[in-house]
């Protein structure tokens, strides 16, 4: 097995089975049911946390998400689209969640599970781009409804050029502005894909170096430099998280507020 | 390599389906109850500062209520206790006043009654000392002395008395 075979194992979605729904088959792939465990896992752990908060009992866990909530709402939301982004208060927290749990679940490796029989689950799917591609394709759906259900479509439509543009100017500007409202959101997905892909290839890479030098002596070194950059990597899928929610928030303010 | 880059449209349908099913199952069992407690929270902590804010003012108002009531009624003490002096005052110099004019009465009243007296015994000594003198001359002589001679000598006798008498005032 060379290198690229190696990095295309660990990197690219393999269908996993076919799930069987009467006459048609969908393939469920390895990275879709990563994405199921992370979703999974926050569905069965924040209830039971907003539990506490229903019955006003005071619990670690519920203080912890709380701060959570309130730095993506007065944070992130708030400051960026205004009193009228309390109501995509919860998706955002959903989205900062989501990519946060999937990125984090990528770093464990659940590879060792083969010992127990579960193969083949692992993976970030964030450090796909077709997965980055479905979060930012949301998120482009999100702009355009919020800017129209705050503006109304002919004034967010007027909004999408800037006001006072002259007539003739028009046909060049629009084509201008919506590709830019498509490149926002491409690059929001290469992004997050790439950030956290890097990462993962990086540590390949320096885990390959043992087998390129056919040597046990250039272990530690690779061993130290993967863990360096899996440090790195546990920061960055924080940061990446917050990135893609902080800007998929401006975004959807600058569409609500036409300049 | 290039399969990394080419997105599967299967894995962006699972990807919306299963982030959608996040957002709808998180927004109400997760993050509507959260977001209700923190901001009931958060309201009752505003109230709370609020109506802080507003007994401190209640006390603060009541504080310079009572300062005023009090410097008022230090104010009016102070006035009632110069008024109750000053007629204590008046009234000693009154009665001082009254008093005097009564002593200054009673002694002029005296004096006038005691130079009465003086001059009716005076008056009444002069008869008195003329008639005895007039009965003794008589008795001396022997006989009746002329009118005229014993009114001379009575007359004589009377501006002496006269004389006497003023000479003693």
């Amino acid at each position: 097995m060379d290198f690229v075979q190696t990095l295309e194992h660990h990197l690219i979605d393999h269908v996993f089975f076919q799930w069987k729904l009467g006459a048609a088959s969908i393939p469920v792939s390895r990275l879709t049911v990563m994405m199921w465990i992370s979703a999974a896992l926050a569905m069965i752990v924040l209830p039971l946390v907003a539990r506490s908060a229903r019955s006003g009992r005071r619990t670690m866990a519920l203080s912890a998400v709380e701060g959570l909530v309130v730095f993506v709402r007065d944070e992130i939301v708030i400051s960026n689209i205004g009193e009228e982004g309390r109501k995509y208060v919860p998706y955002f927290l959903s989205l900062f969640v989501f990519i946060l749990l999937v990125n984090l679940l990528g770093m464990v490796p659940l590879d060792a599970l083969k010992v127990v029989g579960v193969r083949g689950v692992f993976g970030t799917a964030t450090g796909n781009i077709a997965v980055t591609g479905g979060l930012a394709l949301l998120t482009f759906l999100l702009i355009n409804i919020a800017g129209i259900r705050e503006q109304g479509v002919v004034h967010y439509v007027k909004s999408l050029v800037p006001h006072g543009m002259p007539v003739w100017l028009l046909p060049l500007m629009y084509p201008i502005e919506v590709l830019g409202l498509l490149t926002k959101t491409f690059a929001l997905c290469i992004r997050l894909f790439a950030n956290m892909i890097a990462g993962h290839i990086v540590i390949l890479a320096f885990l390959a170096l043992i087998f390129l030098f056919h040597s046990l002596w250039i272990a530690p070194l690779s061993v130290a430099a993967a863990m360096g950059i899996n440090l790195l990597e546990l920061f960055v899928a924080f940061l990446q998280a917050y990135i893609f929610t902080l800007l998929s928030a401006i975004f959807v303010g600058g569409a609500i507020h036409s300049h | 390599m290039d399969k990394l880059l080419n997105p599967d449209v299967g894995l962006i349908i699972w990807t919306v389906v299963t982030f959608l099913c996040v957002v709808a199952f998180l927004g109400k069992f997760a993050w509507k109850p959260i977001l209700a407690a923190l901001e009931a929270r958060e309201g009752k902590i505003k109230d709370d500062l609020r109506s802080a804010e507003e007994s401190r003012r209640d006390a603060e108002k009541s504080r310079l209520d009572l300062e005023a009531k009090v410097a008022d009624l230090q104010s009016r003490t102070q006035s009632l206790l110069d008024r109750a002096e000053k007629d204590g005052q008046k009234i000693r110099e009154d009665l001082l006043k009254v008093a005097r004019e009564e002593s200054s009465k009673i002694a002029e009243k005296t004096r006038r009654e005691l130079t009465e007296e003086q001059r009716r015994l005076v008056a009444e000594l002069r008869g008195d000392v003329a008639s005895l003198a007039v009965g003794a001359a008589e008795k001396i002589l022997g006989k009746s002395v002329d009118k005229s001679v014993q009114e001379k000598a009575l007359r004589e006798a009377a501006s002496d008395l006269d004389a006497w008498s003023k000479a003693k005032n």
